[in-house]
């Protein structure tokens, strides 16, 4: 679900693009974060805890928790609820701690 | 709370916890630990984790191979509820000029004369052990596959269920604010929840030793100072050793959970017992430890902290009696590696409490400060 209305918000929604989250296309809108995409498509569950494969979603939605952490495009530990969803992408869910690209 | 003690233990830190435990396990009864905040909320709880036994005196390399035989064995020993997280995955000590090169062959030496399998490296060897280590400047280095990192916390509570068990009794949250002593001889320790007669006190108070001593009118030349820490987000294992460099100046760890935890020693921190971060040391470190370690700088710094090293002048510890006050022992001044030579101190100091032959000749009296006859520990960050 999007807001279409807000009192005092305008929404200039960004054209349309498509990325992938585990295989399957997403719809989002240009200037959204991943997460708020992955949101408004009904996933809750972005990732497991570590030690006890707990799920984990959205929570502080502004990049200081550690809740939101994804792989996009093979990158491990992105925060998806501060970064900007872009034509193409490909998210995944993190299985495991993740491996540092140098 | 207790009114009577054969002995009290001043400090529920990995020392005092230990030497509790080793006097219980050799049979002495009323035994009480002061504690006075919780179970490793001093130096032991903010320390690095490391274990290292490549030191640069014998005493520092005795102490910290026999604790190590220890802790390879403390799961079963102690019987732990949590494992002690243990990993061996060695340290890698960088030298960066030829006499700091020459020191470490001759630290080698002395290792190996006593049986610690640690290796003289070149940097070529070096950068296979650690394939992402930035090299530039390294003259050689040192490493020792056995030496590790282990969890300071589980390890203290370790030694404090073990200890309970054989009935050892402690206070946390109670502060010791006295020590009441006549003609040379102690008579009772005052706290803050009441007094506790007994003739034995040992000073286990770690970045409080001075203070602690001081109440029973006994001076010691330890002092406190700050040293930081931070640790990293989690990811998977890629750095096997621990990386450090007395010249460069810096320690750097992966521990088992996949976090970094890194530090330095500041050369101009003042003697103090300030135990804040500054964003200083966050700003120095991460630029320190990604030069040393480039593929450091896409990972999180999550937290920060520090603790105190209590100090002294030769950087070795002092585990004695006094010789002023009898019945006064002290496991003080570790100089920021109390807890990797921790089990073995705890023996050494139920030995020497209860009269018996050390099970090691130690040269770590307190008088040595005062016949300046100091062997100094060169190999300290």
């Amino acid at each position: 679900m999007r807001i279409t209305k807000h009192p005092i918000l305008d929404f200039n929604r960004g054209k349309k693009i498509t990325f992938q989250y585990k295989g399957q296309e997403i719809t989002a809108y240009q200037g959204e974060t991943i997460a708020a995409a992955l949101y408004a498509a009904g996933i809750r569950v972005l990732k497991k805890s570590n030690k006890y494969k707990r799920p984990r979603g959205l929570f502080c939605a502004i990049g200081n928790c550690a809740s939101c952490y994804m792989v996009v495009n093979g990158v491990f530990h992105v925060k998806t609820c501060i970064t900007k969803v872009k034509e193409g992408m490909v998210v995944e869910e993190e299985t495991e701690k993740g491996d540092i690209i140098d | 709370m207790r009114n009577k003690a054969e002995i009290v233990i001043i400090g529920g830190g990995v020392i005092g916890a230990c030497i509790a435990y080793n006097l219980a396990h050799k049979g002495m009864k009323d035994i009480v630990v002061l504690e006075k905040n919780y179970i490793a909320s001093g130096s032991t709880g903010s320390c690095g984790a490391g274990i290292r036994q490549q030191w640069g005196t014998e005493m520092n390399c005795l102490l910290s191979k026999k604790s190590m035989e220890i802790f390879e064995n403390m799961n079963e020993s102690l019987k732990v509820k949590r494992d002690i997280e243990l990993k061996q995955g060695g340290y890698l000590l960088l030298a960066y000029s030829e006499k700091e090169f020459k020191q470490f062959k001759e630290n080698i030496k002395l290792q190996n004369s006593i049986d610690i399998p640690s290796q003289l490296l070149t940097v070529k060897e070096a950068k296979e052990i650690v394939p992402q280590l930035n090299i530039d400047g390294v003259k050689g280095a040192t490493y020792c596959s056995t030496d590790g990192h282990a969890n300071p916390f589980r390890v203290n509570q370790a030694y404090v269920e073990a200890a309970k068990r054989k009935g050892v009794q402690f206070y946390t949250y109670t502060r010791a604010q006295d020590i009441v002593t006549q003609n040379d001889e102690i008579k009772s320790v005052v706290t803050d929840r009441g007094v506790i007669e007994t003739n034995k006190v040992v000073n286990a108070a770690g970045g409080f030793s001075k203070e602690v001593s001081l109440m029973a009118g006994i001076d010691i030349p330890t002092k406190s100072e700050r040293h930081q820490i931070l640790v990293t987000e989690q990811v998977n294992p890629i750095l096997k050793p621990m990386v450090m460099s007395f010249s460069y100046n810096i320690y750097c760890q992966q521990i088992p959970d996949g976090s970094f935890v890194m530090g330095y020693g500041d050369p101009d921190e003042q003697h103090s017992h300030n135990i804040k971060s500054s964003w200083q040391f966050l700003e120095k470190m991460a630029k320190k430890s990604t030069y040393l370690l480039p593929f450091l700088k896409d990972i999180r710094v999550i937290r920060q902290w520090a603790g105190l090293y209590n100090v002294t002048p030769d950087a070795q510890p002092i585990l004695d009696e006094s010789d002023k006050l009898k019945g006064f022992f002290m496991a003080v001044g570790f100089s920021g590696h109390g807890f990797m030579i921790a089990p073995f101190t705890g023996v050494l100091m139920a030995e020497m409490i209860l009269g018996e032959r050390l099970s090691m000749d130690i040269k770590l009296d307190v008088k040595r400060f005062e016949h300046d006859r100091l062997i100094l520990e060169p190999s300290v960050v």
